[in-house]
């Protein structure tokens, strides 16, 4: 059998940490994590778009998951629950999006499932394990806290939201609400530091000082991942002869042609034309890959604008690109430009509707705001650990281009960029901070049980999760 | 614990439709022993479930049938309730499927219940010995959660001494023996696509039960062709499994595409049995090879022939004929064709032999094609009508048109070998071939168009958002280039190259005709902005270090010239074009080869690949590793840590 030794894991029930098998639940604007406590990776990571037929109302139909999202229906709606100041607007659907990330792939349960597949009517209750999990699955969390993540600027009636959610709709034994720069650096091994935190719609930076979130100085900015992509298509519009942007449903094969030439491939037809909500989705995923391959930020020294910079990447090898209907070309200095609004906002390109953004939302000036509500004698310290999460960090150059900046700003301080290496750890941080917090035994005091919040109220969260 | 043998390993594979099962490893590893349907029906007593169809006699002329053991119907072993209680009389119908419940739905497990009946009955048909360590295939779409409940089951349920829970993708990957692939799996209602990168499936992207892109679909897509011909559902899905039905890549176009419509492209075969001459055009003459001497359209003779829809739509569905009672007049009518039909076969042989033998074009050309359909709605409308043993086996040699070669008379008793074809997985032994009332169709071009209805290009779409959504991207260009297709909904003809040419002619990236010749033009040039297209640049590879380029080739290039590395860049180039995340993928789609070192399964395919991955992984974990690696969950580990404890054994 199998001998523990010094190289082996504790077994599970000398800590009490798996015992509990709490759910980690990390929604963000462009995915949703959700994963079981002690667990290295979420299990469930799903989008938070959501399709939508029909106007809002009764008949209208909703859509969740990866699958049913990308499929060019007529009429289909693509939505985001979240709103423009990176809190949840529509909680109707929210609540259901993190719900089928948590019964699509972690539980499996659906609270409706027993009644709807009518399968059970004339089973009767033969078998004991069936009847048990027809119990159980009455709400969805009946057997497992949950720890859910909450960005640093959460308004007071949105965490109350939260709370009430598990505790009513999923009907969650124990719950607590953490902030997502705090586990970010929990997920680092750091009870303090500066979290940079650049997800899809916002930037934030979130000074955390022994676990412990210094919620004045949280700073955000809408200078994220969308911005990068809104970025990308003016400097397609803006570009002669316009660059075209056709995403992969509207093709049918494409056809090799040279660069620059217009693309040849041979397109699909539709009875009912997606919608325009859906054809922006689908463009964003070929913007992805546009910033997967080819975006890369200008990685100092100075700005981009500064001087000759502009030059030399000229000079350097181009990046080629091409479309899904064919269409290619080698993208040479632009291609610094549409990140570059993310540390110099008077360097981003601008139209009509997307007017230039404030020069203090960019990066650097997001990290000195936050360390001037610090005190002066924790700065070195906070600076010592800078913890880079999220997706659009991702970027190619982004912590060359970051570390030169902070050490502009900070010349005197020894500054530490901490970026962990593997995308996993990177773009998933606060889930896996969530995931270490939640699987420790020390953490169990912290929960509130459903007991407690019978007795104080949706209002406890405000006492209890700091 | 004494160590587990080849011999004691139970490996079981659940699917929406067939589940697999076999018990000991071969010296060679072979296709599985077992295979089941994945459905159970429904006992009298609520709660209970049976394996085959119990079909209630409680009526007076039950008599008459009691000699009917071991004759024509050998499949109906009958047994009677309540001892000698001759009143009741139950027969199992292993052939019906009227009613049954089938517990997994695209993958999911959607009736427990009937799933553990379904899994307890596969246990007890192979009948194992006490130490028999158990390795279930996992499907992608099963949940943590599910998984507990499963290994609940089988360590209480059958006391088994080891249990293993194994991905299904993983499977199949173990069988090829790949680290890094990408892993299609088109089953019966749904699609799997899973990246796995050094035989570590990714969770994140992966996309599970992708519905209505499986072998249904194709079924559907097949029915809404061919509804207004009067197919059934049935129909088209045998059509589907026989090798006429084929997926043409994008692009192909199909036989006599110009018009399908229902009458005009139609020649009449009854003409060309008269005359013994072949109709003009291709279509007619390799239809002459295979006349159609079924009640496919339009096959009739003389006063019935062609606009006489009411007799067409009959022809069709036999069964209404039957149950309606007009069988003599039917039947007499089959007879007065089949004799045309030996007729018609004298004179096609007297026909010129040079105008048949070239004419035999592949399938792809040929406008039409028959194919065997097996009636079973016929079938269970014969036996519903409580035929004595006679009235059934004459009914039954007069409707079944199947082999033609025997005498028609006096063969229904015997096996037959039934026409093999895409996928007819009711291979089980338990299941007699005897009985069905086989049929010869024609269809026309439809039978190329199961696909049209999208499904190669949701597959398409969701492999590359698979691909896409895998974090490491120097991965992602081998994940292209290690596509697995499996499962027995790809087993269509042409369904797996139509799905590669779909691939192909959506995603493959073409080097850019930008920078295609820069490493054989040595130039200093600065490339002007925007249109770089006529400025080629010192480049080193269209698409960076990771994707497709040979490094070698690369590094030969660029060492023997050292001037086409651009001034001042040089620092940043090297780390530039060694940085994972750049270079557009796939530049390059490719099968992975199935494996030749395993001759059992060569013949039928790897379409179950998974269960020969299983084999191997069993073999490799229950006597190889023997638990050293925590495989898998013994009976201690299950009695210490409870189901949760799953979690922590396994790949």
């Amino acid at each position: 059998m199998n001998m523990p030794n010094s190289s082996t894991a504790p077994n599970a029930n000398e800590y009490a940490g798996d015992e509990v098998s709490a759910i980690v639940l990390d929604p963000g604007y462009s995915t949703t994590r959700a994963g079981f406590a002690g667990e290295d990776v979420p299990k469930s990571v799903c989008p938070s778009f959501y399709g939508q037929i029909g106007d809002d109302g009764d008949s209208s139909r909703y859509f969740f998951g990866e699958n049913s999202i990308h499929n060019p229906v007529g009429d289909l709606q693509i939505k985001n629950p979240w709103g423009s100041d990176g809190i949840v607007e529509d909680w109707d659907t929210a609540t259901k999006i993190w719900e089928y990330a948590i019964t699509s792939r972690l539980t499996g349960s659906k609270p409706t499932d027993p009644t709807k597949n009518g399968l059970n009517d004339a089973n009767g209750d033969a078998m004991e394990v069936d009847v048990e999990a027809l119990e159980q699955s009455e709400k969805p969390l009946e057997d497992s806290p949950l720890l859910m993540t909450e960005p640093g600027w959460n308004s007071t009636k949105a965490r109350e939201k939260y709370i009430e959610l598990a505790f009513e709709e999923w009907g969650t034994p124990a719950f607590y609400l953490h902030k997502t720069g705090a586990l970010a650096a929990f997920a680092s091994g750091k009870a303090s530091g500066i979290v940079i935190d650049v997800g899809a719609s916002h930037t934030s930076v979130t000074p955390v000082l022994d676990g412990m979130v210094l919620r004045k100085g949280v700073q955000k900015s809408p200078l994220a991942g969308n911005f990068v992509s809104n970025q990308i298509r003016l400097s397609f519009k803006q570009s002669s002869p316009e660059i075209p942007l056709t995403p992969h449903y509207l093709v049918a094969s494409k056809t090799q042609v040279d660069a620059g030439a217009p693309a040849q491939a041979s397109y699909k037809t539709f009875a009912t034309p997606p919608t325009e909500s859906f054809r922006r989705h689908e463009e964003e995923r070929v913007l992805t890959e546009f910033k997967e391959s080819v975006v890369e930020l200008w990685p100092g020294p100075g700005r981009f604008s500064n001087g000759t910079n502009e030059e030399i990447a000229k000079n350097q090898p181009g990046r080629p690109f091409e479309m899904p209907d064919g269409w290619n070309q080698v993208f040479s200095s632009e291609r610094f430009r549409v990140a570059e609004g993310l540390f110099d906002a008077s360097a981003a390109l601008t139209d009509a509707d997307s007017p230039k953004p404030k020069d203090e939302w960019c990066i650097p000036r997001l990290v000195q705001q936050a360390l001037t509500h610090v005190d002066a004698d924790q700065r070195p310290l906070l600076l010592q650990n800078i913890v880079v999460t999220g997706g659009s960090t991702l970027l190619y150059k982004f912590n060359e281009r970051l570390n030169y900046e902070i050490n502009t700003i900070y010349p005197s301080t020894r500054n530490k960029l901490i970026a962990p290496g593997p995308v996993v750890e990177r773009k998933y941080a606060a889930w896996i901070g969530g995931s270490i917090l939640a699987s420790l035994g020390s953490f169990h005091q912290l929960w509130i049980s459903k007991k407690e919040y019978e007795e104080h109220g949706s209002n406890i969260v405000e006492k209890r999760c700091r | 614990m004494p160590a587990f043998k080849d011999d004691q390993i139970i490996v079981i594979e659940p699917g929406s439709e067939t589940t697999l099962a076999q018990l000991g490893l071969a010296e060679s590893l072979t296709p599985a022993r077992l295979r089941v349907r994945s459905r159970m029906f429904p006992a009298e007593k609520e709660g209970e479930w049976e394996p085959y169809k119990i079909r209630r006699r409680a009526d007076l002329s039950g008599k008459p049938t009691e000699g009917q053991n071991g004759t024509a119907e050998g499949d109906e072993a009958k047994k009677t309730a309540g001892g000698d209680d001759d009143e009741v009389v139950y027969e199992e119908d292993r052939v019906s499927e009227e009613g049954a419940v089938w517990p997994i739905q695209q993958g999911r497990i959607t009736n427990w219940p009937c799933f553990f009946a379904l899994i307890t009955h596969v246990y007890n048909t192979l009948n194992p010995p006490f130490h028999t360590p158990i390795l279930l295939i996992a499907q992608p779409s099963w949940t943590p959660r599910e998984h507990e409940k499963l290994t609940q089951f089988f360590f209480e349920k059958f006391k088994t001494p080891a249990f293993g829970l194994m991905d299904a993708a993983l499977a199949t990957s173990w069988a090829y023996g790949v680290h890094t692939s990408t892993i299609v799996d088109v089953g019966k209602d749904k699609v799997d696509v899973t990246a796995i990168s050094e035989f570590i499936p990714h969770i994140t992207g992966r996309v599970t039960a992708l519905d209505g892109c499986g072998g249904e679909a194709l079924t559907e897509g097949l029915l809404a062709k061919l509804k207004s011909k009067k197919f059934t559902r049935a129909m088209c899905e045998q059509l589907k499994k026989s090798p006429i039905c084929e997926i043409l890549p994008p692009g192909v176009p199909v036989p006599g595409s110009g018009e399908v419509g229902d009458q005009e492209t139609i020649t009449n075969p009854a003409s060309a049995a008269s005359t013994g001459a072949p109709g003009s055009g291709a279509a007619a003459a390799s239809g002459l090879g295979n006349v159609p001497r079924g009640p496919g359209i339009d096959t009739e003779v003389g006063d019935e022939a062609n606009g006489d829809g009411e007799e067409n739509e009959g022809v069709l569905d036999v069964a209404s004929i039957v149950a309606g009672g007009k069988m003599s007049e039917y039947l007499a009518k089959k007879e007065k064709e089949k004799q045309d039909k030996a007729l018609a076969k004298k004179k096609g042989a007297e026909a010129p032999k040079t105008d048949n033998r070239p004419v035999r074009l592949p399938n792809a050309k040929r406008e039409k094609a028959t194919f065997m359909y097996e009636d079973h709605a016929l079938l269970d409308t014969l036996k519903n009508m409580n035929l004595g043993t006679k009235g059934m086996a004459e009914a039954h040699a007069a409707l079944d048109e199947g082999p033609q070669k025997k005498p028609q008379e006096d063969q229904d008793g015997e096996p037959r070998s039934v026409v093999e074809a895409n996928g007819n997985t009711e291979l089980g032994p338990a299941i007699s071939k005897t009985g069905h009332i086989r049929r010869e169709i024609e269809v026309g071009a439809e039978r190329f168009q199961a696909a049209s209805n999208g499904v190669l290009e949701r597959i398409a779409d969701a492999i590359h958002r698979t691909i896409s959504s895998v974090d490491e991207v120097n991965k992602r260009s081998e994940l292209w280039e290690s596509l697995v297709i499996c499962g027995n909904g790809s087993r269509v003809r042409g369904f797996k190259e139509a799905l590669l040419a779909t691939l192909q002619s959506k995603y493959l990236i073409s080097p850019s005709s930008a920078t295609m010749f820069t490493s054989e033009i040595p130039s200093n040039i600065s490339t002007p902005t925007g249109t770089g297209a006529n400025t080629p640049q010192p480049q080193l590879g269209p698409h960076g270090g990771s994707s497709g380029v040979n490094p070698l080739l690369l590094a030969a290039t660029t060492a023997q010239n050292p001037h086409m590395l651009p001034p001042g860049a040089n620092p940043l180039m090297s780390s530039h074009n060694t940085h994972s995340s750049h270079g557009q993928t796939p530049t390059n789609i490719k099968f992975v080869k199935p494996p030749e070192y395993f001759p059992e399964w060569k013949d039928v395919g790897f379409d179950e690949a998974a269960f020969l991955g299983a084999q191997v992984a069993a073999k490799v974990l229950f006597v190889v590793d023997q638990g050293a690696s925590k495989g898998y969950m013994t009976r201690p580990d299950y009695n210490d840590q409870g189901p949760t404890g799953i979690h922590d054994y396994g790949l």
